[in-house]
């Protein structure tokens, strides 16, 4: 199976770009830019203006920052107004990162220490202090205790101030019995949310990984109170995070995730082999295979041919290949988004929902919610970005 | 022969609302650069006369932000008609009455500098300068800071902010970021009484502010917008009704303390903020001022800025 071993780019263009009809060509300029900084130099103004745009869409302004300042010897080329928004998104981050960082050790102090706490994502790159945490922008942390650990690790967090969001009998149940983690949890008058998990994906969904190898593989992260995924893992799980937990909508930065974890947690051709191998333990090698041939194909990921991983079906691929370029690339807002884009974030959004529960169950969730809008309820202020 | 560019007052309106509809009208604020699209006629309306002493850019290759205001979507646009702020197509507030939509966009540039422009430390302070010697006022809402800044420029002063205080971390220098003062309930009377001269815009009335009225940037402010001024006097002003004029000479730790926490994201710049905070309060002297009467507070500060520069030059 050529194609599938090749993941299915056809490198006979020399872009290694899937094709993307219609999109702006400051997409391929961004993904340029993210690949090799070091032709920041070389772009222009008028394209600077949409970059930034774009990046800071796709929540990777910071990124992108971190990338171009990491070669200080580009600097003197930049213009000063880019070279503004690149230095404001680098503090934000930072700012973001410290704050994070002090709910981690609020969190540390109060889970009792007998309790194994795994911390997942952003926060997880934050405590391993991997490379690929300058200039992100965490958004909340994501803890997980073992199943028979959830009520306990639950009740210290309430004891130390954490409560839950208010919400209904209903969602109460949703995430209770449906999904894999708690209502979200939060300190009053802190930013940060709380995601007390008890595995990595919805117990109702499609694709569910083996939990105990997960706890079995554990890792320690020397200092810290909390453990961290296995490395393979860590990239399994932002493959199916983005690949079946998301909505597919404006999540290039979840793809340059999995493109930094692949950089700085495979080495050789052995890892990538053990990569394969646990994705297939984990049944998760669908959204791993989806992962590497975009990566490979948008982030010049360095994806060796022959992985034993299965490919999906052709129509999957085609699928996949019309649904993910229009969901996930940022755009320029300032027409409406075409027809097909429209189109795909509705598909992206079913075909979220379809992934997350059997189809029973979603009609009658889908039912519920959609009761539930009839009735008034009181305006919630706009969330501030 | 080329024409002088005109300033947005000297306009045909249509023209201006030809090219706010075409977004080709780029905003330059000194600090930052703002792209504006726009259908709504009276936001085109108020805003040639409080912009009016500005040009239009031409055609910019770059903006710092990108903002749309327009309708509300809908039945909306016919009962009740809103005015809804964009920036790169989102919504981050609730729209406003439509009549409103001038200090809706100025409130909306506002956060968006707050949320977006960190490269900078953003005192929440007017700065206004003699040439390039600065003057840092910093106040709590409510303590007159609008009014004094409104009528220094009507004074003679260059007005480099009203609301955002922007300096630059890495020369130490201040920026101006050039937009029409916000003025509120009683200071709206009181500027009118000061001078003939001031170019106010319409009166909003029942804002989350309760009144307010824009003043102008004048001519000579608006064509040093490029020019940035050295911080030389920081001002912790408070008008209080019949007070007499006092003056409190700050040490420098205090006038630390209150400058930077008059600060938009002192906290997010962290050590940035702090050396940057800490040598403006090294160049300049800084004083608490007490004042009922403009004109006299203002010849106050120019003493105080005329012995500070003398102060700075013998040092």
């Amino acid at each position: 199976m050529p194609a599938c071993n090749a993941f299915g780019i056809d490198r006979s263009n020399g872009s290694g770009m899937i094709s993307l009809e219609r999109v702006d060509p400051c997409v391929h300029g961004l993904l340029a830019l993210l690949i090799d900084p070091r032709q920041a130099g070389s772009v222009g103004l008028a394209d600077w203006d949409k970059i930034i745009r774009l990046a800071r869409q796709s929540r990777l302004l910071g990124v992108l920052s971190y990338r171009i300042q990491s070669h200080p010897e580009l600097l003197p080329q930049l213009p000063e107004c880019v070279l503004g928004h690149l230095r404001s998104a680098a503090a934000y981050s930072a700012h973001r990162i410290q704050i994070l960082r002090i709910e981690l050790a609020a969190l540390a102090k109060a889970l009792p220490a007998e309790i194994p706490v795994v911390v997942l994502k952003g926060a997880a790159y934050i405590v391993q202090n991997l490379e690929i945490t300058c200039g992100r922008l965490p958004s909340d942390v994501d803890l997980m205790v073992a199943y028979s650990d959830l009520k306990r690790a639950e009740a210290a967090l309430l004891d130390a101030g954490w409560s839950g969001e208010v919400i209904d009998a209903y969602d109460q149940r949703y995430y209770r019995e449906w999904s894999h983690e708690l209502p979200p949890m939060r300190r009053p008058g802190h930013s940060v949310e709380l995601d007390l998990h008890h595995t990595i994906t919805p117990v109702t969904a499609r694709l569910k990984p083996d939990t105990a190898l997960l706890f079995a593989d554990l890792q320690v992260v020397e200092g810290e109170r909390f453990l961290v995924l296995h490395p393979q893992d860590q990239i399994l799980h932002a493959a199916v995070h983005l690949f079946q937990d998301s909505e597919l909508f404006a999540n290039l930065r979840d793809l340059v995730d999995i493109d930094g974890l692949i950089r700085t947690h495979l080495h050789s051709e052995s890892d990538w082999q053990a990569l394969a191998v646990r994705a297939a333990r984990h049944h998760l090698e669908r959204p791993l295979w989806y992962a590497l041939r975009y990566c490979r194909a948008w982030l010049a990921t360095a994806v060796p041919d022959a992985l034993p991983l299965a490919a999906p079906p052709a129509a999957a691929i085609r699928w996949m290949d019309w649904l993910f370029p229009r969901c996930t690339l940022p755009r320029i807002p300032d027409r409406q988004p075409p027809f097909s884009r429209r189109i795909a974030a509705q598909l992206g959004l079913l075909r979220y929902q379809w992934l997350r529960m059997p189809p029973a169950l979603l009609l009658r969730h889908l039912a519920h919610k959609g009761l539930h809008s009839l009735r008034p309820r009181p305006a919630v202020p706009n969330k501030a970005e | 022969m080329i024409a002088a560019n005109p300033r947005i007052r000297d306009l045909p309106p249509s023209l201006l609302a030809q090219r706010f509809s075409e977004a080709s009208v780029t905003l330059d604020y000194g600090a930052a650069l703002v792209r504006v699209r726009t259908v709504l006629k009276p936001f085109v309306r108020d805003f040639q006369r409080v912009y009016g002493a500005f040009f239009l850019a031409e055609k910019a290759d770059f903006a710092d932000f990108h903002i749309e205001v327009c309708s509300g979507k809908g039945l909306r646009a016919i009962l009740g008609p809103q005015s809804r702020f964009l920036i790169d197509g989102i919504q981050p507030f609730d729209p406003f009455p439509r009549e409103q939509a001038l200090p809706h966009f100025e409130w909306g540039v506002n956060w968006c500098f707050g949320q977006r422009f960190n490269q900078h430390v953003l005192l929440h302070a007017g700065v206004l300068a003699l040439g390039e010697r600065g003057v840092i006022m910093a106040a709590p809402p409510g303590s007159g800071k609008s009014t004094l800044t409104a009528a220094m420029m009507l004074r003679g002063f260059r007005l480099l902010s009203d609301e955002f205080g922007v300096l630059c971390p890495r020369t130490g220098q201040l920026w101006p970021m050039l937009k029409p003062v916000a003025l509120k309930n009683r200071s709206i009377d009181v500027i009118r009484a000061y001078t003939d001269e001031a170019i106010l815009g319409p009166v909003y009335g029942g804002t989350r502010k309760g009144d307010v009225v824009h003043l102008a940037p004048d001519e000579a402010s608006v064509d040093a917008r490029r020019l940035p001024a050295r911080p030389r006097l920081v001002l912790f002003p408070r008008f209080r009704e019949g007070a007499a004029l006092t003056t409190r000479r700050l040490p420098s730790e205090e006038a630390f303390a209150r400058l930077a926490f008059n600060s938009f994201n002192y906290g997010l710049l962290g050590r940035i903020s702090f050396h940057a905070v800490a040598d403006v309060i090294d160049a300049c002297s800084a004083y608490e001022l007490e004042y009922s009467r403009l004109d006299e507070a203002i010849e106050c500060l120019r003493a105080m800025l005329s012995e500070s520069t003398v102060a700075m030059a013998a040092a």
